[in-house]
């Protein structure tokens, strides 16, 4: 039998999709038992001002922070606990690094982000971590 | 709190990709009480569906029924109910098209990353790909 989801991956960005994703991430745990492991990760590859970089990494530090706080609480409510990290440098990077420490089996991914250049049906991100991720990923439409 | 996905779509096409995508959705169809759809789509170039002789060629058909007979087998030994759905045409776009029927009433489509297309892309498929792009349904990519 294929392997079970012991651990699912849920990367968050803040919007409506990453909530959605999330619930349907609740759902999965409710009927596998896995764990889950909530990730916020800073872009750091975005080509921004030298004197505005400082400033504009903690804002999106802070902003980081207080998602993930958001999503612990609605998970908390449910009887979930999940693994936090917020990391920083290149999104679709940094995931697959953890899929790899943390040996998840799962992505949850929204179909759409906070992109800027989201493309019409698929965001850059989900469609970069569908073609090149090591683990099965779940789209959630 | 039950799970929402009751019917699964999982698209054969005899490789083993797929065979790996179909055990997944049975796997998830038994936890949550499910049933599972297999919709195995033989190609046919565009021109034949103007063509009629192009229907002619009944030998592929049983090759897919095989498919799915073997699917049905796989998928009562594990207890699943599982109906089969023989359709000609574009796989991708058929795929697609049959998910995102509101008569169907697909909760979620579970698919293999890489087929037997002839289109060799190095880490997706190019069906997987066009499902994943136009389905309205959640997708699952098992690798």
């Amino acid at each position: 039998m294929t392997a079970s989801f012991k651990n699912i991956l849920v990367p968050i960005d803040g919007s409506i999709y990453s909530e959605k994703s999330l619930e349907r991430a609740c759902e999965l745990v409710d009927v596998f038992d896995s764990s889950l492991i909530l990730i916020y990760v800073v872009e750091k590859s975005i080509p921004i001002n030298l004197l505005d970089r400082k400033e504009y990494l903690t804002i999106l530090r802070k902003f980081g922070t207080n998602v993930l706080e958001k999503a612990n609480k609605k998970l908390l409510k449910k009887g979930i606990t999940a693994k936090i990290f917020l990391k920083e440098g290149n999104i679709v990077n940094e995931i697959e690094k953890t899929v790899k420490k943390e040996k998840c089996d799962l992505i949850v991914v929204g179909n759409k982000g906070l992109g800027s250049v989201s493309r019409l049906l698929l965001g850059s991100v989900s469609n970069k971590i569908s073609q090149s991720s090591s683990c099965s990923v779940l789209i959630v439409k | 709190m039950a799970i929402k996905t009751k019917k699964i779509l999982a698209p054969l096409d005899g490789s083993k990709n797929s065979i790996r995508g179909l055990d997944m959705a049975i796997h998830i169809a038994r936890q949550s009480q499910g049933t599972v759809v297999a919709l195995a789509v033989k190609t046919v170039p565009g021109i034949y569906a103007i063509h009629p002789l192009g229907f002619l060629d009944f030998n592929s058909m049983t090759e897919i029924k095989k498919l799915l007979s073997e699917a049905k087998v796989r998928a009562a030994k594990k207890g699943i109910d599982l109906t089969g759905k023989a359709i000609a045409g574009d796989p991708g776009y058929d795929i697609a098209r049959f998910a995102n029927n509101p008569k169907n009433k697909i909760d979620m489509v579970v698919i293999g990353a890489r087929g037997r297309s002839s289109a060799k892309e190095i880490f997706l498929g190019s069906v997987s790909n066009y499902v994943l792009h136009k389905s309205k349904k959640p997708v699952l990519v098992v690798k």
